[in-house]
């Protein structure tokens, strides 16, 4: 019996190993380089404890810039999840053309961050900028809108466009989750006379819920970490106004040469991450433990 | 093509037959070589130095690597802590106190001869001597001026100012023109502290007082600010000008919508090729209580890792003669940083040049400090939230000494 418990895991144990390294390297020695003294040129100059965790505690910007990750992420997945289940299931739904409207929406998957990002700051230039142009062609505004010259509206910006980029991704997670539902339940609720509300709320939404959950997950991963968009639009500014961990980071980092209290950063963002999926799986896991529908539809 | 390959391969084949045939063949010394990338004209003419230069020096062999500015420190960085920094590089001269503070950059003394040294502009060589030792030479220099576009001037019946009332007083009257704005002021993004500056020398201040403290709390800081401030508000600026960066700037400048603008020589070139039938004029800043231009240079740094310093120097002796750095400087916008090349006719007679060039005599430098990126971030920072109105500029400007001085450890 104990040898028969053993060999499978014996086999893992190589890719376990691999797999370990593969991952746990890039940690360790971002944790080993948080604690040391880093030069310019990133060469490590000795020990120095916890001082550059010290002087990210001290800086205020680091707390601005964790609050804005905050809002950042909450407001891009949030928004990206609310919009991506309606479009899913329209597209789940039979319709002339549902293969093009498909394509539509993934299509700017397709695309690289950095160019979409690129392509909105041109569009969104004050003066020689598409969207001016269009909402003056067509009478909307009169005057040119500065969409990026203060914090408050280029961030807001960036945000609608952090949901718009992940809308394709989302919604591909939706649609497979919908395509598994069964059919039977819809038919069955039909003769028992529910609307298409009751249907959604009851029996959509419950069913779905494994997917939401990863959908959560995997956005909030993705957006807590994303770089470009802030990076391209804006740098993080006008006067810090939009920055975020990573675009701080990056700044710290690459332009001011300061590796260690960057690493120092990097290391807390893991461990905020870390904590949020600790807690998210945690809290998954006690709901499937009372027996929702959902569990099943995981299985 | 393909016969000529095949013709170059068949040589080059019998060459080495007949070199292995013969003496033994030379040990080839490679020097590595980072060349920022200044313009799309720069690595086809490092690669032309270089070739000539292998040419005259079989036994030495020079290996470009081109590299964009906006990642060349990152780029240098990730070599330097990877164990595989090049022999020579182009650098910005701003960065070359941490290269020299860290024990990256060799100091050259030993191998500059009095005749070499003999050959580069004084003013230019300064800013490479660092605790008395020459780390590094001067590669590319540039001088900043004002712009202005005559067309609107005329057409608004304005003179171009030679100081700041009367710069004020220009703008006033160009604001009368239909969908022109008077005065383009750069807000976000590289230099954004370069475009106060200007204003800051010219007011008499300076970025470091003589103690080493930061020069923004001084009145004159104040006094460039608020000037600032006060034609954003009267409207004589775009409207918001932390929405647009250099480029967006200039761009505007092109499209014959802005009246005055505080540029660099390498933007003639993209006028005379976008809007040739501009009429602008190169002049010096409006002066206040002083002249000043902003001079810029980049340096040519020597690794102190490197093993092949002897061949890296012979090509760099090779790389200064007059006629390539003619060339290098035509091409690429430059302002000269030799003798022989500043005496061309060209340098001296040619109106756009010669305002740039003009300045040279009163140029201001960045200092070479240590953090000098953070230090500048910290201004533009504080600029953008003047600009924005967030804060008053007389308590931001004090904010930001403050937070300079700490910086610099002061």
């Amino acid at each position: 019996m104990k040898a028969f418990r053993a060999t499978p895991l014996l086999m893992i144990i190589p890719s376990l190993l691999l797999a370990m390294f593969i991952i746990g390297y890039p940690i360790i020695d971002l944790a080993y380089t948080s604690m040391q003294q880093v030069s310019r040129f990133g060469q490590l100059r000795g020990f120095n404890g916890m001082a550059n965790f010290a002087e990210v505690f001290s800086d205020p910007l680091f707390y601005a810039s964790l609050i804005r990750t905050g809002i950042w992420t909450v407001a891009v997945v949030g928004g990206t999840l609310i919009l991506s289940l309606p479009i899913a299931m329209i597209l789940n739904d039979e319709f002339y053309g549902r293969g093009m409207a498909r394509v539509i929406i993934m299509l700017p998957w397709a695309l690289s961050l950095t160019m979409t990002a690129v392509v909105w700051r041109w569009a969104l230039n004050g003066r020689a900028g598409l969207l001016n142009a269009s909402l003056m062609g067509m009478g909307i505004s009169h005057e040119p809108i500065e969409w990026l010259a203060t914090a408050p509206v280029a961030f807001t910006t960036e945000i609608l466009i952090g949901i718009l980029v992940s809308i394709p991704f989302t919604t591909t997670i939706f649609l497979g989750g919908l395509s598994s539902l069964p059919q039977d339940a819809y038919e069955a609720s039909m003769v028992d006379g529910a609307t298409r509300w009751k249907q959604f709320r009851f029996l959509t939404l419950p069913l779905m819920r494994p997917f939401i959950n990863i959908a959560i997950v995997l956005n909030v991963i993705y957006v807590f970490n994303s770089l470009p968009i802030i990076w391209v639009m804006t740098e993080g500014g006008p006067a810090n106004g939009t920055d975020i961990l990573v675009t701080y980071l990056y700044k710290l980092a690459f332009r001011f040469g300061q590796l260690g209290k960057a690493s120092a950063i990097s290391l807390i963002m893991f461990g905020v991450l870390f904590v949020f999926i600790i807690i998210y799986v945690i809290m998954v896991m006690r709901n499937e433990d009372d027996g929702g529908a959902a569990g099943e539809a995981a299985e | 093509m393909m016969l000529q390959n095949w013709k170059a391969l068949a040589a080059s084949a019998v060459v080495l037959g007949l070199a292995g045939f013969g003496a033994q063949a030379q040990a080839q010394t490679q020097v590595n070589f980072t060349v920022a990338e200044y313009s799309s004209k720069t690595g086809p003419y490092f690669q032309e130095v270089a070739t000539a230069f292998e040419k005259e020096n079989p036994d030495i062999k020079i290996n470009i690597q081109v590299v964009p500015w906006d990642t060349l420190l990152q780029r240098l960085t990730t070599d330097i802590a990877g164990g595989t920094a090049p022999d020579i590089s182009i650098i910005g001269t701003r960065w070359l106190l941490d290269f020299a503070a860290q024990g990256v950059a060799e100091p050259v003394d030993a191998m500059l001869t009095p005749d070499f040294k003999g050959t580069f502009i004084d003013t230019f060589m300064a800013p490479s001597v660092i605790d008395g030792k020459i780390m590094g030479l001067p590669v590319a220099a540039s001088a900043r001026a004002m712009m202005v576009n005559m067309d609107l001037f005329e057409q608004a019946g304005a003179t171009p100012p030679t100081n700041w009332d009367e710069f004020y007083a220009a703008a006033q009257k160009l604001k009368a023109l239909p969908d022109v704005i008077p005065f383009g002021l750069q807000g976000k993004e590289i230099e954004t502290d370069a475009y106060y500056y200007y204003s800051l020398w010219t007011h008499g201040g300076d970025i470091l007082k003589a103690d080493g403290t930061s020069g923004l709390d001084s009145p004159e800081a104040l006094e460039a600010a608020t000037s600032y401030k006060k034609m954003i508000d009267e409207g004589l600026t775009q409207p918001s000008p932390t929405n647009y960066n250099r480029e967006d700037v200039f761009n505007l400048f092109k499209q014959g919508k802005v009246g005055m603008i505080f540029t660099f020589p390498m933007l003639i070139p993209q006028i005379k090729a976008e809007a040739p039938n501009m009429k602008y004029k190169i002049l010096p800043f409006p002066e206040g209580k002083a002249k000043a231009t902003y001079g810029v240079t980049d340096t040519l740094m020597v690794f102190s890792t490197s093993k092949v310093k002897d061949a890296a120097w012979k090509f760099i002796e090779f790389a200064y003669k007059d006629e390539w750095r003619s060339k290098f400087d035509h091409g690429e916008g430059f302002l000269p940083v030799t003798k022989g090349v500043a005496a061309e006719p060209y340098f001296t007679e040619d109106p756009d040049v010669a305002g740039f060039a003009a300045g040279l005599p009163y140029a201001k430098f960045a200092p070479t400090i240590a953090n000098w990126e953070e230090i500048a971030d910290t201004t533009v920072r504080t600029l953008q939230q003047i600009y924005l109105g967030e804060v008053e500029p007389e308590a931001g400007l004090k904010a930001a000494a403050a937070e300079i001085n700490k910086i610099r450890g002061l």
